[in-house]
């Protein structure tokens, strides 16, 4: 096996995706043929040099940028991971995207999204790993466009808001690239002090805001209504996800030397807890199947970057390991609620319920997914879960705090969307729902399979996949052990959010308002009211404030338009009405000025002579 | 080759008004663009140094001199007749009246000719007034009130120049026993102080400032240009009054005055309120004539402008605003005469839209008007230019920024005359209007083409043209 087979996992993806992209709108079968050979041979592929170490590099624009791959066993396994999750996305976009207009861009942005995230991993060079980043900003604008009608706005959004944290990734790369003196990955070990630091918070903006962090989500739930479904199982809960986190993970953990006790670690984690908090509350009492997922897609990013945050290797292995574990229970999450949205024909949670019966494989699949996020044990989220609050309660009570909250809200919420969606009485229009269709079926069986397997024999992903990438050095010494007592207390915070959640519906009524009570709760209500009024976006602050400014600039215009409109034309045709009524006509008049002026003339050439 | 310019014109009057009138009449058209075309060829040959020996001369010892002054004033008098001459050829109905016309003009061009040609302050006022007999009875040429009106208010305030002049003369006479310009200039320079000699001096500028249209002395000229006939209008804003007044002011600046400064800031103050007062009122003008008239004194200020900064460069920038001055404005009142035959109207209110019905005059009347407001790369960008880069040098920074700015109403007025005119929906009325006829495209064409063609050759018309001019400052 050469070398050179590494530039395989991109070249076929991306190619197969500029010919589906020339395909005719009629021929869907061929379209979808050639997608899904592509990125089962480009998952094969990966599968065969999972255990291989590769290094290659050919010239490319000079400068010491090179056109460098690496593959080692961290960029292998989450090659693995993204041409595992295409291939399954691509079945069940077989079935959800039959008949939808534009299938053959959908398909093409999705096969390059694919070249392009296995570029960024295996890249060992900044240069080239900003070139594969940005030519994912292309395709995720591309395939929120193509969504419902007025998705441009949702796109144009993310592309404004990912476009800005890329420019911080940028000037983050430049600076790093000039501080280590090498544009090379693997040769890249920096001091986080002064400038370093400023690198580290550059790329580290970079690298969250891919991964849908606090402040730079706010389009992701946006794009939840305006996307199509498999977009969000695609990039914001899966590819994204385990690119961003890739990517902190490889700063924090090899380009630059981050210390446990360091403020950048606190800021990580404080980064982590409030993205935890604020994306959970907002998640509770969301009324949209879909909307309430994507706010957990940004919640559970919070999980991550604490556990990378803390700097301690269990909570490295912690956030690694939910990383892969959030791929797997929020995209089959997102499947089940394209399932509901393909035979229901709505999201919205008011119209659904009771739906188990029609749909008992999506029903059970939902489950898997939803105890998985809500630490639940003994499936996969709960593990992951246990070692971030493991290395979180040794970092400060704090963020463990934050992140059991996190997860009793989690719970609370699932047990919402769970019961509105699936339980209580069945609406008159789903009366005759049947199950999916086999290819949207697959994925998600096999999804939440994994689920269980890493949640039940967990020992085979972390000694396999995860613990290699923080090496043997780092893990020496370290236990793993399950820890009793925190054990304990998420057990009892889960049955707490089972009680609060039984409450609240004998409160409410319905498993669908079991929120209102906080959503209404004072001090609460207004912030929001505020919130779904968009006063916290980011995006629509800068927004109104580039208006200020372009309503300022105006006023400006608009002044010095005045003056050469209105003022200096009423100066000018003030002083011609003057001139013209001195214009009497008379010729003595015209006499006495000539007169005037010799006299005046005379008297100039008497002064001087 | 100097005193056929003015005799031939003269002979020309006699032969033509023998008793064969039946056949003169015919002849007189041809007999007047045959002599403008001479001059202009007279004016290339004696340019390029065929100074051949002047055979009459010895029988007429009038005192002719010729310097590169003389050229161009010359050149722009041969070009400027033969666009009157085409122009009255088609305006002017009527074999009798033309022939009337035709004498008129070559009255004119004698008054010109022997105005700049001629070294002496007394021959230099009879000339004057050759033209400006001439003048009174082209403006009344129509003999209605306004026509009148306007040649009336002429001949009062040519009059009092003429008082004037006349009086500066005499004391000029009694001080110094002769009238020759030199003899004059060393008579200033050796009386300094003598306020006999400086009331002279002050008498004469006025007496030429009358002449030039120059502002406070400019109420004559609106009506005079407004009122005369289309093809006189022609003659008298494009060179008659430039002659009379700017030119012969130029030479006595030069030889006479020899820089003298409190005359310098006369001119600099007559020059900018001029451009000033002119520009303004030209604004503020509805009918399109009178408005020409205005932009006149206003263009007519570059030229004292330049004058009063008295430095070569000014001086050469005055000379070719003068030269492109007469072409451009000329330019522009055969445009009015176009318009006015076609039409039947001068006013801009109820004009509008002619530029598709008279694509020629609609062309050249654009050309005409950025070379007035100093567009590049028209000539009449460089001579602005020349004349802001001298006053710079000179330091008058204020008066140069007002030349700059006053530019920018220039292009103001016209652009309103063009917009009022030529562009927009065709006016009520004027549905039928056509193109003006061949004599007045040809002239304006011709006119169109020098301004365009002096323009584009700038760089190379500086050096081997303009500079050459200097050479009568000595």
């Amino acid at each position: 096996m050469t070398d050179s087979f590494i530039l395989l996992p991109i070249a076929i993806p991306f190619i197969a995706g500029l010919v589906v992209l020339l395909i005719g709108q009629r021929i869907q079968s061929v379209k979808e043929a050639i997608a899904l050979l592509a990125t089962a041979a480009t998952l094969g592929l990966t599968i065969t040099l999972f255990r291989e170490n590769i290094n290659f590099s050919i010239p490319w624009t000079g400068f010491g940028i090179d056109f460098a791959l690496r593959l080692y066993h961290f960029s292998a396994f989450i090659l693995v991971a993204a041409s595992a999750f295409s291939f399954l996305f691509v079945l069940y976009s077989c079935s959800f995207m039959r008949n939808k207009p534009r299938l053959n861009q959908f398909y093409c942005y999705l096969l390059v999204t694919l070249a392009m995230t296995n570029g960024a991993v295996l890249a060992d060079n900044l240069v080239l790993l900003l070139f594969f980043w940005e030519g994912l900003l292309l395709t995720l604008f591309g395939m929120i466009a193509i969504g419902r009608p007025g998705a441009y706005k949702t796109a144009i959004k993310a592309f404004v808001i990912v476009g800005i944290s890329d420019l911080c990734l940028m000037m983050g790369i430049g600076l790093t690239g000039h501080l280590a003196g090498t544009m090379t990955i693997s040769k890249i070990s920096l001091p986080t002090y002064s400038l370093g630091a400023l690198a580290f918070i550059l790329m580290m903006i970079g690298a969250i805001s891919k991964a849908g962090s606090v402040p730079f989500h706010t389009w992701i739930p946006d794009a939840a209504v305006d996307a199509p479904l498999p977009f969000m199982a695609f990039l914001p809960a899966s590819l994204e996800k385990l690119l961003g986190i890739y990517l902190l993970a490889r700063i924090s953990l090899d380009m630059f030397q981050l210390h446990g006790n360091s403020r950048l670690s606190m800021l990580l984690m404080t980064i982590g807890a409030i993205t935890i908090l604020l994306a959970v509350m907002m998640a509770l009492v969301q009324k949209d199947y879909k909307r309430l997922l994507s706010y957990h897609a940004v919640s559970q990013v919070g999980y991550m970057i604490l556990g990378i945050g803390t700097c301690l290797p269990i909570g490295i292995v912690g956030g690694l390991f939910h990383m892969i574990n959030h791929a797997l229970y929020k995209s089959c999450l997102f499947l089940t609620g394209g399932s509901v949205e393909k035979q229901t024909g709505t999201t919205d949670l008011a119209k659904l319920g009771g739906l188990w019966l029609k749909m008992p494989v999506t029903f059970i699949c939902f489950v898997i997914a939803a105890a998985s996020i809500s630490g639940v044990p003994p499936f996969n989220g709960f593990y992951s879960k246990e070692l971030i609050y493991d290395a979180a309660l040794v970092r400060g009570n704090i963020f463990y705090l934050a992140a059991i909250l996190g997860t009793f809200l989690t719970a609370a919420s699932f047990l919402k969307l769970g019961h509105a969606a699936f339980l209580g009485k069945i609406s008159e229009e789903n009366k005759n729902v049947r199950e999916t269709k086999l290819p949207m079926l697959v994925p998600m069986v096999v999804i939440a399979a994994v689920c269980v397997v890493f949640g039940v024999w967990n020992y085979l992903p972390l000694n396999n996949l995860i613990k290699p990438i923080l090496g043997e050095e780092r893990l020496a010494g370290q236990e793993f052990g399950p820890n009793s007592m925190l054990i304990t207390i998420t057990v009892i915070v889960l049955v707490g959010a089972l009680l609060h959640h039984l409450f609240a519906v004998k409160v409410s009524g319905s498993g669908y308002k079991a929120s209102d009570h906080i959503r209404h709760a004072p001090f609460l209500e207004g912030i929001y009211t505020k919130a779904e009024k968009r006063w916290f976006d980011p995006y629509d602050i800068g927004l109104k404030i580039v208006q200020g400014l372009s309503r300022f600039g105006w006023w400006i215009d608009r002044a010095i338009d005045w003056v050469y409109e209105d003022f200096a034309v009423h100066i000018a045709t003030g002083l011609s009405s003057i001139i013209k009524r001195a214009h009497t006509g008379s010729y003595a008049m015209y006499v006495v000025w000539s007169l005037i002026g010799v006299l005046f003339v005379i008297i100039m050439l008497m002064k001087s002579f | 080759m100097l005193s056929p310019l003015l005799l031939l014109p003269l002979l020309a009057i006699i032969i033509l008004n023998l008793p064969i009138r039946s056949l003169t009449q015919k002849l007189s058209v041809w007999v007047g663009i045959g002599l403008s075309l001479w001059q202009i060829v007279a004016v290339v040959l004696l340019a390029m140094g065929h100074e051949s020996a002047d055979a009459w001369g010895k029988y007429f010892t009038l005192g002719l001199s010729c310097d590169n002054l003389t050229l161009v004033l010359l050149m722009s008098i041969g070009i400027v007749t033969l666009a009157t001459i085409l122009v009255g050829w088609q305006t002017i109905g009527g074999e009798k009246q033309r022939f009337g016309f035709m004498n008129l003009v070559f009255v004119a061009m004698i008054g010109m000719n022997g105005t700049v040609m001629l070294a002496d302050l007394f021959s230099l006022y009879i000339f004057i007034e050759v033209t400006a007999v001439a003048s009174f009875i082209l403006i009344a040429f129509q003999r209605n009130t306004n026509a009148l009106e306007g040649a009336f208010k002429y001949i009062i305030l040519s009059a009092t120049a003429t008082v004037m002049m006349l009086l500066s003369i005499s004391i000029i006479l009694l001080v110094v026993g002769d009238t020759s310009f030199a003899a004059a200039g060393s008579a200033v320079k050796q009386s300094q102080g003598n306020p006999l000699v400086i009331v002279a001096i002050g008498l004469f500028i006025c007496g030429l400032l009358i002449k030039g249209g120059v502002v406070p002395f400019h109420g004559w000229l609106p009506a005079a240009y407004s009122a005369a006939p289309a093809a006189a209008s022609v003659l008298l804003a494009g060179i008659a009054t430039k002659t009379s007044g700017i030119y012969a002011l130029i030479r006595l600046t030069t030889s006479v005055f020899a820089n003298n400064e409190s005359v310098n800031s006369i001119l600099l103050l007559a020059g900018t309120i001029s451009i000033l007062v002119g520009a303004f009122a030209a604004i503020g003008q509805s009918d399109f004539k009178k408005m020409l008239a205005y932009s006149s004194i206003s263009q007519v200020g570059y030229i004292i402008l330049a004058l009063g900064c008295g430095t070569n460069l000014a001086i050469i920038g005055a000379v070719f605003h003068l030269f492109n001055h007469s072409i451009f404005k000329s330019l522009l009142f055969v445009n009015s005469a176009a318009v006015e035959t076609q039409s039947g109207t001068t006013d801009m209110n109820k004009l509008g839209g002619l530029g598709t019905k008279m694509p020629v005059t609609n062309a050249t009347s654009l050309i005409a008007f950025l070379s007035t407001a100093g567009v590049p790369p028209l000539a009449g960008f460089w001579s602005k230019l020349i004349i802001i880069i001298a006053l710079w040098q000179n330091n008058l920074h204020t008066y140069a920024t007002i030349a700059v700015l006053a530019s920018v109403l220039t292009l103001a007025y016209l652009l309103l005359m063009q917009r009022k005119v030529f562009f927009g929906k065709v006016a009520e009325g004027l549905g039928n209007v056509k193109e003006a006829g061949w004599g007045i495209t040809t002239a304006a064409s011709i006119l169109a083409a020098i301004t365009v063609g002096v323009g584009v050759t700038f760089p190379w018309m500086f050096n081997s043209v303009l500079m050459p001019i200097s050479s009568f400052l000595k």
